[in-house]
């Protein structure tokens, strides 16, 4: 049985009393919004690890019902994003996702990026980048205010670790010798192939493990690495299959017209056949009518 | 009465062929009728992919033997015309010598 997006919205809402103020945000979210169960009776787990998904530090919000709130703000604020914005976002992070994807499922994959440089990314991008970040800010505040307020955000450990796992990037690229520049593509989605998407900053092994550590860059890059071969053998077994399917139909296409030729062919003689004794017959019917029984 | 051998031979197999030809030919449609009415998934494909077939078929690379066979059956019709001439024409003839006697 269905249910209209709003009313199951509403039932996801924390606090019915904000339920009359909250509708108008949550329509415009549309179906991704919708979760199998009501926020509040997730399991205290669940409701981490959703807010993890969302960017939100779950250990921040004591109280149960002020991580429920939580979530159900930072869902408000990605139904307010612009999706074409959250679109470059994901593309400025090299992230996979397909390009019809929610603004639930952008928002869960920005929320996964930890990259700290920004250069490749618009105004509106740095824009919806701070605010899932949990940065208050204006829609026109300049680039480097954004820039700034980001970097202020992510701490001074946090800092001095990327810079040190920077250092241990550029130590390993040096190493192994760096790749070249690639464009990034969405994942191919339902009905729809891989795009690329213009020009966007590639992903050196340096910036994965400045993103993601030593193991886990070297893990990223693998996987990358692993990922595009396969994608390429993939390619390589499709134009293959799609060249035996021409050659299959080439083939029955010239069977066809053999085929046909040739009953063509056996009815032409079967005609002549026909025509020559039709033609004898006549002759003799003419001899007998004519000759022979007049006289 | 009269007995052509020639006579028979004819209308023996004009006879024969056609029933003979007219069965084959129903028999042989009626069973890629049913065989491709099937409600099976694959059936319906192949079906789909026969009158594609069908409809990609040029009729410039068989022109020439089709009008052929269209010239034939024209000839095979105006003998068969002819015949019928002349059997009237045969029996005018055989007329004449009585209505002189009258």
């Amino acid at each position: 049985m269905s249910q209209s997006p709003i009313s199951t919205e509403q039932r996801l809402l924390p606090d019915a009393s904000r339920a009359a103020q909250d509708v108008l945000v949550v329509q415009a979210a549309g179906d991704d919004a919708i979760l199998p169960r009501q926020l509040s009776e997730l399991p205290r787990d669940e409701l981490n690890h959703l807010a993890e998904e969302f960017g939100l530090d779950a250990t921040q919000h004591k109280s149960r019902q002020a991580l429920v709130t939580a979530i159900h703000d930072r869902r408000q604020l990605v139904a307010s994003l612009n999706r074409d914005t959250m679109l470059d976002v994901v593309r400025w992070g090299r992230r996979p996702v397909t390009a019809n994807a929610s603004k639930e499922q952008l928002a869960r994959e920005i929320a996964r990026i930890r990259a700290m440089r920004f250069a490749g990314l618009s105004q509106p991008g740095l824009v919806a980048l701070a605010r899932l970040r949990g940065i208050e800010t204006r829609d026109d505040a300049p680039v480097p205010v954004l820039v700034k307020k980001l970097k202020k955000q992510e701490g001074l450990f946090a800092r001095l670790n990327r810079k040190r796992r920077a250092a241990l990037g550029s130590l390993i690229a040096r190493m192994i010798g760096e790749e070249g520049p690639s464009d990034y593509q969405f994942l191919p989605g339902e009905g729809s192939a891989a795009s690329t998407s213009g020009p966007a900053p590639s992903a050196t092994i340096r910036q994965d493990i400045e993103e993601s550590g030593l193991i886990g860059g070297i893990t990223s890059r693998i996987k990358k690495t692993a990922d595009s071969y396969l994608n390429q053998k993939l390619d390589e077994v499709e134009a293959r299959i799609d060249r035996k399917l021409d050659e299959i139909d080439r083939r029955l296409a010239e069977w066809r017209d053999k085929e046909i030729a040739n009953r063509i062919r056996i009815l032409k003689i079967t005609l002549w056949a026909s025509v020559i004794v039709a033609a004898v017959s006549l002759i003799y019917s003419y001899v007998m009518e004519v000759f022979v029984r007049h006289h | 009465m009269h007995f052509d051998a020639f006579d028979f031979f004819r209308w023996v197999l004009s006879i024969v062929v056609t029933i003979y030809a007219t069965v084959v030919t129903l028999q042989s449609l009626w069973g890629w009728y049913v065989w491709l009415s099937g409600s099976d998934k694959y059936v319906t494909m192949l079906r789909r992919y026969v009158i594609v077939h069908g409809l990609r078929l040029r009729f410039k690379a068989f022109w020439g033997d089709v009008l052929v066979c269209l010239l034939l059956c024209v000839a095979f019709l105006i003998l068969w015309r002819a015949h019928v001439i002349i059997y009237d024409m045969g029996a005018k003839l055989r007329d004449v010598p009585v209505a002189h006697q009258h």
